[in-house]
């Protein structure tokens, strides 16, 4: 046999040359004139893995028979291009992995859009995956998050996703395809202001006392992405206000409470 | 979808003298072209292209495939076609409106290019055992109107970006024995003694004449170009108003006409150009005299097209090998 690639070598380095707990490159374009005539889009970069999601609505849903008499329906539609990996897999709409990956997000955006304020309409997320190298659910919760701020639909807070894994007691951040086919690992989703997690997903087995540890650190990552996400809306908004003619307006401070940011902890308290 | 009166506003200004469009230009103006080469890394060859706003991403993919063992006999050195697009592009589609559309562009691709006269040469890897199987994947991430002339356009720059690895064949041979006794004096290229061999394996390989297995010539490089690029056909659609036509509709001027003509040219350097297909799309009549002119005059356009991806796909050629980043 050849040199087997080590997930984590003896020098603490892994197969990409990263530390243990250390993220990939976390790249985020939001497009100021989108092509397509979506309300909002992001592409984000994990590394390799780049996804781009689109969002349309709140709009009139295209059957009345789908919609509710008290809230928004949200539908998710994932696509992943056939030469996205390093094989050529082509998938079609009804495929069993694409269906589970758009009810995940799904499910994770549901509890955060605030669609009781939108009854009878419909919000479509619609998520391409162009290039994978594992982590492929993060990335897309990472851009539906940003298109959907980017579309102006109201959520309680950003949900930001990291994948983390054990490598015999070794935890580690950010899982590439190959760490993801070696280790155990799990995707999580939060909501960074409140520690609220929306979205646990795992498919392998992982040990009892390994998994506070992880969903600890992952808490931290979802942190850091949240520290990027803001900086990247922000920036963008501010293109946008200079663009409308916003010249004589301040630049947008970047203080931690700086209006348009909700302050969570009066709502919680009334809950 | 648009109503009638803003149907015959747009189609009283396309035939008024002089005709206008909504966005200025003439009616045998393109609008602006974008290409970007490259941007799948796993792909063999890939294009982004931007036509206005249509946006298409193209890529190929190379895998071997057996043909030997194949059920109906064919020369390998396949192109297949497949279509996707993005619910982004068609908001308003349903899903399977969307699966029909899909189909019906990809049927349009794999008829234009997966014909037996385009196959590339130097897809073969061993001569009736391997050859590679070209598959083309499209991928239409936003529709601004001619779409067909985009995604011919996306596929043509993503086939002329790919890269094929260069193949020798491999064979095994035993080295020859004294005592061995040779069989037939052709049969030699197998290198071992036939017939009556006392010192030998005992098979018998005469017909195993030909190499088993094909190894990579060169790992680190990217491969030679696809035979055959300048044969690849452009599509020009005509968009057909009463006596007149014009190109590059935008979705408000589509809705308005009913009739468009999809003529697929190629233009090599050397030789007259060739139509490869047509389709009538819409309900309409076209007059046979209508029709030649038509083809006629495409043929111009169809050049130009060619000329401009052509350039397009040169200025990018030299801006990844200057190593300049987009």
């Amino acid at each position: 046999m050849g040199s087997r690639i080590e997930t984590l070598n003896a020098g603490g380095y892994r197969s990409d040359g990263r530390r243990q707990l250390e993220l990939r490159d976390f790249i985020i374009d939001l497009p100021t004139v989108s092509s397509s005539n979506a309300d909002g889009s992001a592409v984000v970069s994990h590394g390799l893995t780049t996804v781009m999601a689109s969002v349309f609505g709140p709009r009139e849903a295209r059957l009345r028979s789908l919609t509710l008499h008290d809230r928004a329906v949200v539908n998710v539609e994932v696509g992943i291009t056939p030469f996205s990996s390093g094989e050529r897999r082509r998938r079609g709409r009804g495929d069993k992995y694409i269906l589970e990956l758009a009810a995940a997000i799904k499910a994770t955006f549901e509890p955060v859009i605030q669609i009781h304020l939108y009854p009878r309409s419909q919000i479509d997320i619609y998520v391409q995956v162009l290039e994978q190298d594992g982590g492929m659910l993060q990335a897309s919760i990472n851009a539906t998050t940003l298109a959907l701020i980017n579309a102006g639909v109201p959520m309680s807070d950003y949900v930001a996703a990291i994948t983390c894994g054990v490598f015999s007691t070794q935890p580690l951040l950010d899982l590439t395809s190959l760490e993801e086919s070696d280790v155990p690992h799990l995707t999580l989703a939060v909501m960074p202001k409140t520690g609220k997690v929306t979205l646990v997903t795992m498919e392998t087995r992982l040990h009892v006392d390994r998994f506070e540890e992880l969903v600890r650190l992952a808490l931290l990552a979802s942190k850091v992405l949240h520290a990027e996400m803001r900086t990247a809306i922000r920036a963008h908004t501010g293109e946008l206000i200079r663009a409308m003619g916003g010249s004589r307006l301040s630049r947008v401070p970047d203080r931690e409470d700086a209006p348009g940011d909700d302050d969570q902890d009066e709502a919680m308290a009334d809950a | 979808m648009t109503s009638k009166s803003e149907s015959s506003y747009i189609q009283s200004a396309l035939l008024s003298d002089p005709p206008c469009r909504a966005d200025g230009r003439a009616l045998l103006d393109y609008r602006a072209l974008r290409l970007t080469t490259g941007v799948a890394a796993l792909a063999n060859g890939s294009a982004r292209l931007t036509l206005g706003g249509t946006t298409i991403l193209a890529a190929c993919k190379l895998e071997i495939e057996d043909i030997e063992h194949a059920i109906d006999a064919t020369d390998g050195r396949r192109i297949s076609c497949a279509v996707s697009c993005s619910p982004a592009a068609y908001p308003h589609h349903a899903p399977a409106a969307l699966d029909e559309l899909q189909h019906d562009l990809a049927h349009l691709l794999n008829a234009a290019l997966a014909h037996a006269a385009l196959r590339p040469a130097n897809l073969t890897v061993l001569p009736g055992r391997k050859a590679w199987l070209l598959s083309l994947d499209c991928v239409v991430l936003a529709d601004a109107g001619n779409v067909h002339d985009a995604l011919f356009l996306a596929a043509r720059a993503a086939l002329c970006d790919t890269r094929v690895p260069v193949t020798r064949p491999v064979e095994y041979r035993t080295p020859l024995h004294a005592g061995g006794v040779r069989g037939d004096g052709d049969d030699d290229s197998m290198g071992m003694g036939m017939g009556v061999d006392t010192d030998g394996a005992g098979l018998d390989t005469r017909h195993a004449a030909h190499a088993a297995d094909f190894e990579l010539a060169d790992y680190w490089s990217e491969g030679a170009a696809l035979e055959g690029w300048d044969r690849w056909p452009v599509c020009v659609t005509l968009n057909l108003i009463s006596t007149t036509h014009f190109l590059d509709a935008t979705p408000q001027e589509e809705a308005a006409v009913s009739l468009r003509l999809l003529l697929l040219i190629s233009c090599a350097p050397a030789g007259p150009p060739t139509l490869h297909g047509t389709r009538l799309i819409g309900s309409g009549e076209l007059p046979p005299a209508q029709f030649k002119s038509l083809v006629q005059d495409s043929l111009t356009y169809a050049k130009e097209l060619k000329k401009t991806l052509d350039a397009q796909m040169h200025s990018e050629r030299a801006r990844r090998q200057s190593g300049v980043l987009r």
